[in-house]
């Protein structure tokens, strides 16, 4: 409903064809009555009509193939297989040597069933069967914990296991689905292992009581410390667990 | 070829202008345009509106460039913090008087061409316009009325050139 003298919108409305047809009747004879006003809505209505008419030559643009559907389409799908294979190279780092394929499975969904299972798996793997090279090596007592802290922030210290014997030798990156983790690996002079394996909790901020558990011939240690997860991982006839709370009073 | 992709195709002349009314570049508008027809192409079917498609891809490449333009002006705004001046806005450009609609138009702020372009040229009714830019009816129509008068006084040259007139 317009009203009476039209409002400064009802005759935008008049140049837009926004209004009925009395209406558009009333401001007509509005306009004649007026023709300052009339003035001001033609000037609006012709803006309009070279705006119309110069703009419409930029609708005869010549064609760019890039901007066709199909084309579009296939970049698409391109960009998503793209993606998929940048996934599997990360499970090939993990899964190189060809016996690894389910323990790189059971790495990447360490999330899954019990607490810590990559950190079993990456022992089984890197401790025990000893494939892929280390990302790092030992050269100095002091190096290992300067390498884990240039991936983690404010981590727990490392234990200090060397009352049994153990000495950190060689450090791994790995990536799981909770994000990236390290595996350090102890030895002792009879060339046993221990490992201590650190990563964030996940997207679900899984933190873990502290506990331990029996996975075949491995003990498992894990429990959850500043912004990380952690486990230690070692032989279950071994003092593992022992080795920790003295490592940690240390 | 799906129907939905032979509608979009149809529509990509005007995609392309609309851009380039905002861009005022052509490869930046194709990008822009470009972006605008994946985000369509992505969306799940559910997602598309049963209506005025024209509307709907208007709204994702408006939204797109409002975004881009954004950041763009972060950068700028950061750059002009580390070097001590405004590279974005020659002060002399700002002043030449229009010689020409065109010229008028394409000196309006983004949001002014915008409105006109889908008023003046696409047509598009008020409603439409005010579910683009999610604003009520009422502003739609007062926003409009100020490009328009923005539009005839830079095409009239009112905005005088306070910098370039002699003093004598």
């Amino acid at each position: 409903m317009i009203t009476t003298p039209p409002s400064e919108r009802d005759l935008h409305a008049y140049v837009d064809y926004a209004l009925s047809e009395a209406e558009r009747h009333q401001v007509e004879q509005y306009l004649q009555a007026n023709p300052e006003v009339a003035a001001r809505v033609q000037a609006w209505q012709r803006d309009a009509q070279v705006l119309r008419t110069t703009l419409q030559q930029s609708l005869q643009q010549p064609e760019n193939p890039a901007l066709d559907p199909v084309a579009i389409r296939q970049r698409l799908h391109r960009q998503s297989r793209r993606q998929w294979a940048t996934a599997a190279v990360l499970l090939i780092a993990v899964s190189i040597g060809g016996v690894g394929g389910w323990q790189a499975r059971q790495i990447t969904q360490g999330s899954a069933g019990l607490p810590m299972t990559d950190a079993l798996a990456a022992h089984r793997m890197f401790a025990l069967q000893g494939f892929l090279p280390a990302d790092y090596k030992v050269q100095q007592s002091n190096d290992m914990q300067g390498w884990i802290d240039g991936y983690f922030n404010q981590a727990e210290r490392l234990p200090d296991l060397s009352g049994a014997g153990f000495r950190p030798v060689s450090g791994r990156l790995l990536t799981t689905d909770q994000g990236g983790a390290a595996m350090v690996l102890y030895e002792n002079g009879q060339g046993q292992h221990i490992s201590f394996y650190i990563r964030p909790p996940g997207p679900q901020n899984n933190l873990l009581p502290r506990g331990s558990r029996r996975d075949g011939d491995l003990q498992a240690d894990y429990w959850s410390g500043p912004g990380y997860n952690y486990a230690m991982v070692g032989p279950a006839d071994g003092p593992t667990t022992e080795l920790l709370e003295t490592g940690h009073n240390l | 070829m799906s129907p939905f992709d032979e509608q979009l195709r149809e529509l990509i002349p005007r995609l392309r202008r609309f851009a380039l009314s905002l861009t005022r570049h052509s490869s930046n508008a194709d990008d822009l345009v470009q972006t605008c027809l994946e985000r369509a192409l992505a969306s799940v079917a559910s997602k598309r509106p049963e209506g005025d498609l024209r509307a709907w891809l208007f709204t994702i490449l408006y939204r797109q460039f409002v975004d881009n333009h954004r950041r763009s002006r972060r950068y700028a705004r950061m750059l002009e913090f580390f070097t001590g001046r405004d590279d974005t806005q020659p002060s002399t450009e700002r002043t030449v008087i229009a010689q020409s609609t065109l010229q008028a138009f394409e000196r309006l702020g983004t949001e002014q061409r915008a409105l006109l372009l889908w008023v003046s040229v696409e047509g598009m009714s008020y409603q439409q316009v005010a579910d683009i830019l999610e604003v009520p009816i009422g502003t739609v129509m007062s926003r409009l009325s100020r490009a328009r008068q923005a539009l005839r006084q830079l095409s009239e040259g009112e905005i005088t050139r306070p910098a370039l007139r002699r003093l004598k």
